[in-house]
């Protein structure tokens, strides 16, 4: 095997610079090219519609805080105390159809 | 404790307003009285000066109401979300053209058949029940818009809301202790029980004695509705029809329970579960169940079934 000379080595540096060089600039453009390529065909949708899935988080935080006072998921309100047994004759009102 | 009571007539059904306070039942009357009087002019569908009939006769544009009425539509339409439809407010038609037309002591006599059909006489007529998702409320500006050819009726939830509202008020007129208002069987109350709770004879019928033999529930707070195709019922051409009508079908329900009694944490919700627990009929038993609301359904045999944390009737409290 032949060895180089300084002179061949620095030559040889020097473009393996330029060659290193060139590839990140082009590289650095094809992203670019390909990102606003991309951009440009699809555009996707306006921020709003990250506005709207807040507003959503939002009402399901309600619905949640508000679901801690009923019984069940069904969203009918349960009584506070559950109704106990009195004798037969002692009522004093009526639930009945009318 | 004695309970001081007084009872009168409104909105075509029996007011009944007990106080703990004795000294407080002027006031709380007086303060019911005024409710009734608001509910009325509101929302009945027999009157024709109420709201309710202005936004009937003018569906198909955007109507301004007042803030009772909008609360109202609003609850109507909640319970028929909560209820997957089972109770509509947009049955009005429906409820109409089935005979239901006028204030019930007006319609509850034998009517011969009504209406002629392909040439030949039918008893009733179904109509399609549209359905509440057609109804607009824009509850921030106070309007409310139904399409061509709907008609409200606010009649199962109205009521309710009534008695619970009727409650509030008479309990902060009276300032102290407890009040319970009960409008012909649905009851609210609001404040302190008596001791032991607000003892309740659980019937078919809202004008059975209250002191008669039965199931007796002690309720210290919230709400009991009952419903029933049992007592609101009238004839046409032999046909007996009654007042809850099956969104599906336009028509009276048919199912297997003819009473269901809830209590729940308000009135309304308590009539809320058990209109569409009778409407539901089979589907009703897993449906209450799974809402965890204390139930008392009688099916049209007679035949009993408690669902939830329904006390025992066998044992009796202290």
């Amino acid at each position: 095997m032949n060895s180089l000379t300084p002179t061949q080595r620095d030559r040889g540096l020097q473009r393996l610079r330029r060659l290193t060089f060139g590839a990140t600039v082009g590289g650095l453009i094809a992203v670019v090219g390909v990102s606003y390529t991309a951009a440009a065909s699809y555009a996707g949708k306006p921020s709003s519609s990250g506005t709207s899935q807040t507003t959503t988080t939002t009402t399901d935080t309600t619905s949640s805080s508000s679901s801690s006072t009923t019984s069940s998921s069904s969203g009918l309100q349960s009584a506070p105390q559950a109704p106990t047994t009195g004798s037969s004759g002692s009522g004093t009102v009526t639930s009945g159809g009318s | 404790m004695a309970l001081a009571l007084k009872s009168w007539k409104a909105l075509g059904t029996s007011v009944l307003v007990l106080s703990t306070q004795d000294d407080g039942l002027e006031a709380a009357t007086t303060a019911v009285r005024r409710v009734l009087e608001d509910v009325d002019a509101a929302y009945s569908r027999f009157r024709e000066d109420s709201e309710l009939t202005r936004v009937n006769a003018n569906a198909g544009r955007t109507i301004q109401i007042s803030p009772l009425l909008a609360t109202a539509i609003d609850a109507a339409l909640r319970a028929a979300r909560l209820t997957d439809g089972a109770v509509d407010p947009t049955i009005g038609r429906a409820i109409r053209v089935a005979g239901y037309d006028d204030d019930f002591s007006r319609i509850s006599g034998p009517h011969p058949t009504l209406t002629r059909e392909q040439g030949r006489e039918v008893p009733v007529r179904a109509w399609r029940v549209p359905g509440w998702q057609a109804i607009r409320l824009d509850r921030a500006s106070r309007t409310v818009w139904l399409p061509q050819g709907v008609e409200l009726d606010l009649g199962s939830t109205g009521k309710a809301m009534a008695a619970d509202l009727a409650a509030t008020a008479a309990m902060a007129a009276v300032g102290q202790g407890g009040v319970l208002v009960s409008l012909g069987g649905d009851i609210g109350t609001a404040g302190e029980s008596p001791s032991g709770g607000w003892r309740i004879l659980v019937a078919e019928d809202s004008r059975v004695k209250p002191s008669g033999d039965g199931d007796v529930i002690c309720v210290p707070a919230g709400g009991v509705a009952t419903s029933s195709t049992t007592v609101r019922r009238w004839s046409r051409g032999g046909v007996i029809l009654h007042h809850i009508i099956d969104p599906q079908t336009g028509l009276p329900t048919a199912g297997p329970f003819r009473t269901v009694t809830v209590v729940a944490g308000t009135c309304l919700d308590a009539n809320i579960a058990s209109t569409a627990a009778i409407v539901r009929g089979e589907a009703a038993i897993d449906w209450l169940t799974s809402c965890r609301l204390p139930a008392r359904l009688v099916e049209n045999d007679g035949t009993i079934h408690y669902i939830g944390p329904w006390p025992d009737p066998t044992s009796v409290a202290a």
